[in-house]
């Protein structure tokens, strides 16, 4: 901007100076006049007249420094302003009808461009692999200590492989303390993503060993709000879970978890080889890996294979090893795999959108074209070449574009405001999205192609026709550009209705799809206890007996229950199906996958509305007894007693030797999101003499009154218990609406975009049809006159508006077919022939197209032969 | 001195000839091309200025703004080696094609 004023300032200084210098030829010429005997008077006017005209002078010494190209450029810039100044109407039309196209593309770039393009902060960032298991577990891949170990040791297709824990959390500083996420990570993890601490020094090898003394690396956050970005700041000591931690650097400001995770402070990883190593390691790790030059993700994986098998085969449970795959996919994938298809889809519904706004304004163009043959007729019999007369077209359809994308920009701002507004959370870095330098550098990307598109083919048009030739106005020689444009128009949208149709369709189905408990005005209060201050179960039993003390006797609580995680998002703990036994059956199958379960107070079930559908609930009394009852989801019992009664068998879960009493089945629920099928699941009681909860915890309260008001109380009550503790309250029914809030936002833009389309089409339809009307106003006139009735000129004329449309929506049909099977991962219990969607989807654009088609139809119907024959 | 300009760049080797006596304004430059042609040649002043432009684009001659010895600011022209190379080619063509024309008229 600056540098923009200053261009500007020596322009006009330059400028000033050439006049300066004329006026001081002028005063020496009338010096030297007066030198010889002139009045002053007279010698300024005979140095006047010897000079000239020192405007024209001044004009010639500009025209010396200008660009003959910017000459011509201006020429036409002039001219397209005039054009466009005298027709506002179209002018305005296409602009708006740019400024959609571009201004929707533009935001949706926007949020696009972090997932899909702009590259990862690290250098050669698309070296970067994420690398392990896939498994039951876990959607994203993990490894395991001995497996990990292995595969460093012995792998020759990476450059460098390292390593961090899943994130934790840890204390900071002393009471109050403050919980911050941490992270530990392998003493090369910086290293080989390849960034480098923005002050201080990276882990060494002696820091990853154990026992050695504790260091951390901060958050760039953490540094400026800590230590005011003072690099005098490292190698202070600092507090983490009451124990001092000696600072040795800040990361940069840019850094960013490889898995998009937070972090504000990373440790040494410090892990223990010879814990990690044994057979049956419980290290659960991420791994990440930067590829040798040379080699892709699928030759890695490739060659990775064996070590993967030999892995699977010493250290994997054979009941899982049929279950587990080996995963390599770059970081970029890792970050994105589950949003990917809906930022394509996302993005190519706003291309089709952009391509819909270009056919409409060529077609606008075209229309203009008949109106300006004369003019251009006159301009190139006056001498302007066929190129040239191109690109005064090609400047007039760059500067509505140019307006249309500035206008298109500020649409985009408050359209991506919206979007950010109405689901923050509904794709990553979401909140991040900006428009930037290189968001607006698309957008003029776009605006570009735009002109080339809405100028080039009525350029062409109007060009290569007689029109040049010709002063006459009567007939168009029957164009096939615009019928073609409008066809087009219908196909693009149709494909964009249908789109969005199925979406919609398969947003409802997600929403109306029963999570198996039908929770009301239940709020659920989260919180996870820091395991250095609860240290030992007698404690944490303190706490949980504390929380149901406290907040069960909240006035207006008129249910509650605790449980260790709730449904429906997933964090549950589960063991393998396979080590159950049943009391006096034969062994269950070795494969089976993983059976989840949670630990429950006995108003769990009625709480979350969870039905019993056979035996009974858990007992109060029980609790204090020394029964340690369970309870089977309605699919774990059917599985293992597919014949019999559950209730009253006796299971040992996980070889054990302690057989428990199946008092009841409940009803499945959905634990891990809406998509999954319900996973097998028993509860078991929470009694109160062990620590069974752990360290996290989940109180659930059902309220009749405002669930608001019962947060606060919800707070202070924890706060007494424990103030330092964080705690997140949250309705059961806001989890729930979060689950089918990306669907929801997918369905909601692309549906937005498809009715920006089909309002285009419409627009565009109505547009040539008026105008084909107007042309053939004479035609009408003599078939009127010849005996036409008005009901066959009107079916003339729908009859050409439907054979347009037709061939548009078969163009659209065989379009949605095509993209069918890339949308299939995007929709939920829904096809994508589903023929419903699809039918609808027509119904909308035939009617759109009826009522675009209907107004010219009926001006055509009214024209009065002797007014049309007499106009010329 | 209507068409000197557009004559085989007359004007031009004008300026660059005044200049190669050493550096001057536009008004000087007029005044020595007409107080040395003894008022034969009349240089039109309003065509000097575009011409000098051209030229300082060319990077044939650059200029600087300068007190002048009566105390006015003026713009002040040199030559810069490539003026003077260029001088010396225009001088000789200019040599070549007034002897040629010369010979053309007295033919007659």
């Amino acid at each position: 901007m600056t540098r923009a004023i200053e261009w500007l300032k020596r322009l006009f200084h330059r400028d000033s100076a050439w006049q300066e210098e004329i006026e001081s030829h002028l005063a020496m010429r009338a010096d030297w006049h007066r030198q010889r005997g002139a009045a002053p008077n007279a010698a300024r006017t005979r140095a006047a007249r010897d000079f000239g005209s020192p405007l024209r002078a001044l004009e010639a010494v500009r025209a010396v420094h200008r660009a003959p190209w910017l000459d011509a450029l201006a020429q036409d810039a002039r001219h397209g302003l005039r054009v466009i100044r005298r027709s506002p109407a179209f002018s305005l039309a296409a602009v708006a009808t740019l400024a959609v196209g571009i201004g929707a593309s533009t935001a949706v770039f926007s949020v696009v461009d972090l997932l899909l393009f702009r590259s990862l902060p690290y250098p050669r960032a698309e070296r970067l692999v994420s690398v392990g298991f896939s498994g039951p577990i876990d959607t994203n891949e993990f490894n395991v200590g001995n497996a990990y170990l292995d595969w460093r040791d012995h792998q020759r297709v990476f450059a460098a492989m390292t390593s961090m824990y899943p994130a934790g959390e840890c204390d900071l500083g002393a009471s109050p303390a403050l919980r911050v996420p941490c992270v530990q990570v392998e003493s090369n993890f910086l290293a080989t993503l390849g960034i480098v601490p923005a002050a201080g020094r990276d882990f060494h090898p002696l820091d990853d060993r154990p026992g050695a003394p504790k260091v951390a690396l901060l958050s760039y956050t953490m540094w400026q709000s800590r230590f005011g970005g003072d690099p005098g700041a490292v190698g202070k000591t600092i507090s983490l879970d009451d124990a001092p931690v000696r600072v040795i650097g800040f990361l940069p400001r840019s850094f960013e978890m490889p898995q998009l995770g937070e972090a504000d402070v990373l440790f040494a990883e410090q892990l223990d080889e010879g814990v990690a190593r044994a057979p049956r390691s419980t290290v659960f790790l991420r791994t990440f890996a930067r590829l040798k030059d040379g080699v892709g993700a699928d030759t890695a994986r490739q060659q990775m294979l064996p070590l993967f098998q030999d892995s699977v085969r010493r250290y994997v449970p054979p009941q899982l090893q049929r279950e587990v795959g080996l995963v390599v996919r770059s970081l970029r994938d890792r970050q994105i795999h589950d949003v990917k298809l809906a930022s394509w889809l996302l993005f190519g519904a706003v291309l089709a959108l952009v391509a819909l706004a270009c056919a409409n304004v060529a077609n606008l163009m075209l229309a203009r074209a008949a109106s300006r043959r004369k003019e251009l007729a006159m301009r190139a019999a006056l001498g302007a070449g066929r190129g040239r007369l191109a690109r005064q077209m090609f400047t007039e359809s760059l500067l509505l574009s140019l307006a249309g994308g500035t206008a298109g920009c500020v649409f985009a701002w408050g359209l991506l405001r919206a979007v950010v507004a109405m689901a923050p959370q509904a794709l990553p870095r979401l909140p991040q999205a900006r428009i930037d330098a290189r968001v607006l550098l698309f957008a003029l990307a776009v605006s570009f192609a735009a002109a080339i598109a809405t100028g080039l083919l009525p350029a062409w048009e109007r060009l290569s026709s007689a029109a040049l030739a010709g002063w006459h106005s009567a007939g168009d020689g029957r164009s096939w550009s615009r019928p073609v444009l409008v066809a087009t128009q219908v196909a693009i949208s149709l494909v964009l209705l249908t789109g969005a149709s199925l979406l919609v369709r398969s947003l409802w189905k997600l929403e109306s799809e029963s999570l198996g408990f039908q929770p009301r005005r239940v709020v659920a209060a989260a919180f996870t206890l820091n395991r250095h201050r609860y240290n030992s179960a007698a404690k944490q039993d303190a706490f949980y007996a504390e929380v149901e003390r406290h907040l069960a006797s909240i006035p207006g609580v008129s249910r509650f229950a605790l449980s260790d995680t709730i449904p429906p998002s997933g964090g549950m703990r589960g063991r393998p199906f396979s080590n159950m036994r049943i009391a006096g059956h034969p062994p269950l199958p070795e494969q089976g996958g993983m059976v989840a379960f949670r630990y429950v107070t006995p108003g769990y079930f009625r709480t979350l509305g969870i039905p019993i559908l056979a035996g009974r609930d858990f007992d109060e009394k029980e609790r204090s007894g020394t029964a340690t009852p369970l309870i089977l989801s309605e699919s774990l019992a059917q599985r293992m007693f597919p014949a019999e009664n559950p209730v009253g068998q006796q299971i040992d879960l996980d070889v054990s030797g302690h057989w428990q009493p199946v008092v009841g089945v409940a009803s499945d629920v959905k634990n891990s999101g809406l998509t999954d099928a319900p996973q097998p699941e028993y509860y078991r009681l929470r009694t109160n003499r062990s620590n069974e909860l752990g360290l996290s915890g989940v109180a659930l309260l059902e309220t009749p009154l405002d669930a608001g008001a019962l947060e606060r109380w919800v707070r202070r009550q924890m706060a007494d218990i424990d103030p330092a503790l964080p705690v997140t309250i949250e309705t059961i029914e806001a989890k729930v609406d979060r689950l089918s809030e990306r669907p929801r936002f997918l369905a909601v833009l692309i549906a937005l975009f498809a009715a920006f389309g089909l309002l285009l089409a419409a627009i565009g339809l109505y547009g040539v049809l008026s105008f084909l009307v107007a042309q053939r106003t004479r035609e009408i006139g003599v078939r009127i006159a010849l005996g036409a009735t008005p009901g066959q000129i009107a079916r003339m004329a729908v009859r050409q508006a439907a054979a347009w449309t037709l061939a548009g929506m078969a163009a659209g049909w065989a379009g949605s077919a095509a993209l069918a099977r890339l949308a299939r991962g995007a929709l939920f219990q829904v096809s994508p022939f589903d023929p419903l969607s699809l039918a609808a989807a027509a119904l909308v654009l035939a009617t759109a197209t009826a009522i675009a088609a209907w107004r010219p139809a009926r001006r055509a119907a009214r024209v009065d032969p002797a007014v049309s024959l007499r106009e010329e | 001195m209507k068409n000197t300009d557009r004559l085989f760049g007359s004007l031009e080797l004008l300026i660059l000839k005044t200049l190669a006596a050493g550096p001057n304004h536009g008004f000087g430059i007029t005044l020595h091309v007409e107080t040395v042609s003894k008022g034969l040649l009349h240089m039109e002043e309003g065509s000097l200025y575009p011409a000098l432009h051209r030229l300082e684009r060319e990077r044939l001659i650059s200029g600087e703004w300068r007190q002048t010895d009566n105390g006015r600011r003026a713009r002040i022209y040199a030559l810069t080696a490539a003026g003077r190379k260029r001088l010396a080619e225009n001088e000789a063509s200019w040599s070549s094609v007034s002897l040629g024309i010369e010979r053309v008229l007295r033919f007659a």
